[in-house]
């Protein structure tokens, strides 16, 4: 009874995906209102039950003999659980406006959505290679569906066609590096694969270096770094705004919750064999990106552009892992400023954009915080967050990251990363610039907007989360509740789990 | 309650902020909340300063952890340093209130209340990374004042302000964090307190200097310090009075502040090795824009560049390695954030009343309003240090104490007071004296609120200049501990 708990939001994520599937073939009998409330509820129910073993140090494998260990579920899985379905659950709510004035966003979306979620939280709980395999999967061809979503767009054809493409490609490579190190140890179980990798020689491992090394290209490809940057700009561009949102927080959270739970608990020594791999696709991922960053005109994908600058960041608390496992709190924290402030930034676009369709480029925001005041006061917010302005939670996460390559030797790192930092204030200031320091363009002009909607709602909350998450207790420090250290605590308690031996 | 006085202080004006934000759109309730904020605020400072007593040690502490997994602490207090530009600054901001009153929008206002509470909490701020947060939520109202009620090209001026103070801040953050792992690797907890970071003694020397380095460029863009100074000239020039006045009066003091804070303790040595080149530096700063203040034309440039001539003093002061130069700098701070500030404010009304800002379009309002003229004469005079006014004391600290530092540059900067007293008096005849041939200029005398607002600091500069005992008394303590304690020099007095 009690392993049925911790399998139960999956679960429940996967039934409600079949139920909402069947329920989509009565088109007409429900409203796009009455399927987003339905997805919503399913998703707060599994948050409730996600959230009644936070906190506590825990590893456990239900259902030995039938999943035959294939599937783990700790503090580690469920922390990334909570984050996966609070990442979903507010793309729903922030895309809320955006799906109602979109037609072509039908029933069986968010029963492709709740797909993708079942695929990332079970690829959060994949305990061996194959499964990881099957789960990234499904959570990817959830995705592709969602980015090509309206046929009639010529650039979401072009976007779903470049990422099925190149995204099947990649996972060749993916199982080929299965397949070569499960010719190496005979298993693609993580933890054998680690007891296997402490028991035998350096020379006797090549096949298993070059199998992981093939693992780690799908992971830099998921997560868009260098040299694999290359599809997300047409990608996040082509795909519907609030699909490019969940895309960029959510889906990196999920690939990051494998791939960190692999390099910490199993295969840590083999971190010094890709360290120099790593160091220069850092650099070049830090300088392609600011690069492609302040050359964008649309707004859109400048964020695009903007999130491989972040990937940079998260692969330099990555590279520290291999000095001190402190680094993993930082990766970890930083994946969750990164969540608050790209999915508000994106949704907060998504939401302008679904009611007046022509702001797209910088000058189209000329003025916006003349016409709507707290939106471009939010958008602000996420912006400040984004470039690591103190008092947001973006702020504390790049503190985190850096003091930790610093405490790791990666010196010069750290600066470049300053640097690409310092160059990232030059292109999001310039997007508060244009708020706030121009009048408002004629044809962008629109009177007949409605901001008391969910979505703002929505966007408002992840608002006060990204100030509250920066400043924490120094404001409030009579509230314990609303303490970094706590956030901190459990990042600190999810990553411990993963050394728990059962 | 007298612990968390401070935090009051600090966290009043920008609660008040958020709170008009959202809550009134009407612009006289917004700036009349506004105004009485930055009153309490003042009484509240003022039983500070009674209160305090005159030593050495940090008072009215609050230490709560904030980020305890880094050690990073909400830590703040309050020395002989910080108690009299806290002051200054608790007085200047109310009466320019009155000085900037009519005409201006909601977001004018609140921006200078998050100002307020940026600045503020900066200078109370004793772990370097709360002094960071605060740092940088000081700049981003000004950055919004300066492109939303800005001239010209204003948005250009946002930009340049921007990229260089954040890339003086990032080279300060870098540093924050290096320290910060090294008292890691060294005792083995974190902690980014000014005073746990004083104890590292694992540093080589060329860490160190990079260190050092890395924290002054953030404070000498602030400053501004010659050579880093470029970006005063379109700001001062584009940005509102109420930016101006906030930049060159209390935020270009928080950067000399911070050196004192910040540096002084934790780089003592190399502060006392590269003493000389900093005093240097700012002898030639000072005769730099002194030349380059004669040559202006605009009269807010004008008045650009003879405040970072006096600031490149100030720096030169505080460099001075003796209780003379520091006391004297100290004072500087306070006269010159008085002096300027007022005729920042002054040349802000002659600007929205006329709409002129060169000098040659100037003239002859000194017949149309005395009262003006007086109180602009007065300023002035403070400024270029004449007898009987604060700025001739300060002035005369920090000649003696480059003196005592080195006779040659003692009788530079003697001789450099001159320029000063020549650009000012200069433009004064050509601006206000002189009469304009051809149509009057048409230009209204100062009303009561603005000459209430202007009383204070009018008396100030008369007392300061007359009996500065009563002020150098409560900060004296705190500049010996500094000589004696840190850089172990015996102090001159």
């Amino acid at each position: 009874m009690n392993e049925l708990i911790h399998i139960l939001p999956v679960s429940l994520i996967l039934i409600s995906a079949v139920g909402l599937m069947f329920m989509s073939m009565y088109e007409n009998k429900f409203s796009t209102k009455q399927y987003i409330t339905v997805s919503s509820v399913v998703l707060i129910v599994a948050l409730v039950f996600t959230f009644i073993p936070l906190g506590e140090l825990y590893a456990v494998r239900p259902y030995n003999n039938i999943f035959n260990d294939v599937l783990i579920f700790d503090s580690f899985s469920n922390f990334f659980n909570i984050l996966l379905i609070l990442g979903t659950l507010l793309t729903l709510l922030i895309g809320e406006n955006y799906f109602r004035s979109n037609k072509y966003f039908k029933g069986e979306f968010f029963s492709i959505l709740l797909f993708a979620l079942f695929g990332m939280m079970l690829l959060a709980n994949a305990n061996e290679l194959v499964t990881a395999f099957i789960a990234l999967e499904i959570a990817s061809f959830a995705v592709y569906v969602m980015v090509g979503y309206d046929s009639q767009d010529s650039k979401r054809v072009e976007a779903i066609f470049k990422y099925l493409v190149l995204g099947s490609f990649i996972g060749a490579f993916y199982l080929l590096g299965v397949v070569l190190v499960y010719g190496a140890t005979a298993t693609t179980n993580l933890t054998e694969i680690a007891t296997y990798i402490s028991t035998h020689s350096n020379s006797e491992l090549t096949l298993v270096y070059i199998g992981l090394t093939l693992i780690l290209f799908t992971f830099l490809f998921k997560i868009s770094a260098f040299p694999f940057q290359q599809w997300v700009l047409d990608v996040y561009r082509g795909a519907p705004m609030i699909i490019t949102a969940y895309m960029a927080s959510t889906f990196k959270i999920a690939i990051f919750s494998f791939f960190l739970r692999a390099v910490l608990q199993d295969i840590e020594p083999l971190i010094d064999f890709w360290d120099s791999i790593i160091y220069i696709i850092i650099i070049l991922t830090l300088v392609f990106g600011t690069w492609l960053a302040i050359t964008q005109k649309i707004v859109k994908r400048m964020l695009a552009a903007s999130s491989i600058v972040h990937t940079g960041y998260l692969l330099l608390a990555f590279i520290a892992l291999g000095q001190n496992i402190d680094a993993a709190y930082a990766t970890v924290f930083y994946l969750i400023a990164y969540l608050l402030s790209a999915l508000g930034s994106f949704g907060i676009i998504s939401h302008i954009i679904s009611e007046t369709k022509v702001r797209v480029t910088y000058d189209d925001f000329k003025g916006l915080a003349k016409e709507r005041p707290y939106l471009a006061a939010m958008m602000t917010i996420f912006l400040f967050s984004l470039a690591g302005i103190p008092s947001t939670i973006g702020f504390i996460g790049k503190f985190y990251v850096f003091t930790e390559a610093i405490n790791a030797g990666y010196i010069l790192l750290a600066v470049l990363a300053i640097v690409a930092t310092f160059v990232s204030v030059y292109y999001y200031f310039k997007l508060i610039a244009m708020m706030y320091f121009y009048p408002t363009k004629e044809e962008c002009l629109d009177n007949d907007f409605n901001d008391k909607r969910v979505s703002t709602y929505a966007i408002a909350f992840l608002a006060i989360i990204t100030v509250v998450g920066g400043i924490g207790s120094a404001i409030v420090f009579f509230i314990p509740a609303l303490n970094i250290d706590t956030l901190i605590n459990m990042t600190q308690i999810a990553i411990q789990s993963l050394f728990i031996k059962s | 309650m007298s612990a968390d006085i401070l935090s009051f202080i600090i966290f009043l004006p920008a609660v008040v902020a958020f709170g008009l934000m959202i809550t009134t759109k009407h612009v006289e309730t917004v700036r009349n909340i506004a105004f009485l904020t930055t009153t309490v605020i003042l009484a509240l400072v003022l039983k500070l300063y009674i209160e305090f007593e005159p030593s050495a040690g940090m008072q009215f502490v609050t230490n709560v952890p904030w980020i305890s997994s880094y050690g990073i602490n909400y830590y703040i207090g309050v020395d002989g340093f910080s108690l009299t530009i806290l002051m200054m600054i608790a007085i200047l901001i109310p009466t320019a209130y009155l000085l900037l009153w009519e005409g201006r929008t909601k977001g004018y206002w609140i921006n200078m209340l998050l100002v307020q509470a940026g600045v503020t909490g900066s200078l109370l701020a004793l772990d370097v990374i709360l002094f960071y947060f605060f740092w940088e939520v000081m700049l981003l109202p000004v950055f919004l004042m300066i492109g939303i009620y800005g001239f010209g090209d204003k948005v250009f001026t946002t930009i340049k302000v921007t990229v260089y103070t954040m890339l003086g801040s990032l080279l300060m953050f870098v540093a924050m964090l290096y320290l910060g792992v090294t008292y890691h690797a060294e005792f083995g907890t974190w902690s980014f307190q000014y005073d746990s970071l004083t104890q590292i003694t694992s540093l080589s020397y060329n860490e160190k200097i990079w260190l050092f380095l890395a924290f002054l460029s953030a404070f000498a863009i602030k400053i501004p310090i010659f050579p880093l100074h470029t970006w005063i000239m379109e700001t001062y020039k584009n940005a509102p009075t109420g930016a101006v006045f906030l930049l060159s009066s209390i935020m270009a003091k928080l950067g000399v502040y911070a050196i004192v804070r910040f540096l002084i303790p934790i780089f003592p040595e190399i502060y006392v090795e590269f003493s000389s080149w900093f005093v240097f530096i700012g002898l030639f700063g000072l005769i730099y824009f002194g030349i380059a203040a004669l040559m202006q034309d605009d009269i807010k440039r004008m008045f650009a560049y003879s405040s970072a001539s006096h600031l490149s003093f100030i720096a030169a002061g505080i460099f001075s390695l003796n209780v003379f130069g520091i006391n004297g700098a100290l004072y500087l701070i306070i006269a010159h954030a008085i002096a300027t500030g007022a005729l920042f404010l002054l040349v802000g009304i002659i600007h929205d009343e006329t709409g002129y800002k060169t000098i040659k379009d100037l003239g002859g309002l000194a017949k149309q309003s005395p009262i003006f003229t007086t109180i602009f004469a007065i300023m002035l005079f403070a400024n270029v240090g004449l007898p009987g006014t604060n700025g001739f004391v300060s002035e005369l600290l920090i000649i003696f104490g480059i003196y005592e530092f080195n006779h040659t540059l003692g009788y530079i900067s003697a001789l450099t007071v001159i320029i000063g007293a020549s650009y000012m008096l200069w433009m004064f005849q050509r601006a206000i004296l002189q009469d304009r041939e051809g149509e009057a200029l048409k230009f209204r005398d100062l009303k009561i609120k603005e000459i209430v607002g202007l009383a204070p600091w009018v008396i100030l500069v008369f007392l300061m200049g007359i009996y500065p005992d009563i002020f150098i008394d409560k900060f004296e303590p705190t500049v010996t501990h500094y000589l004696n304690d840190i850089l172990q020099i015996g102090a001159a007095k």
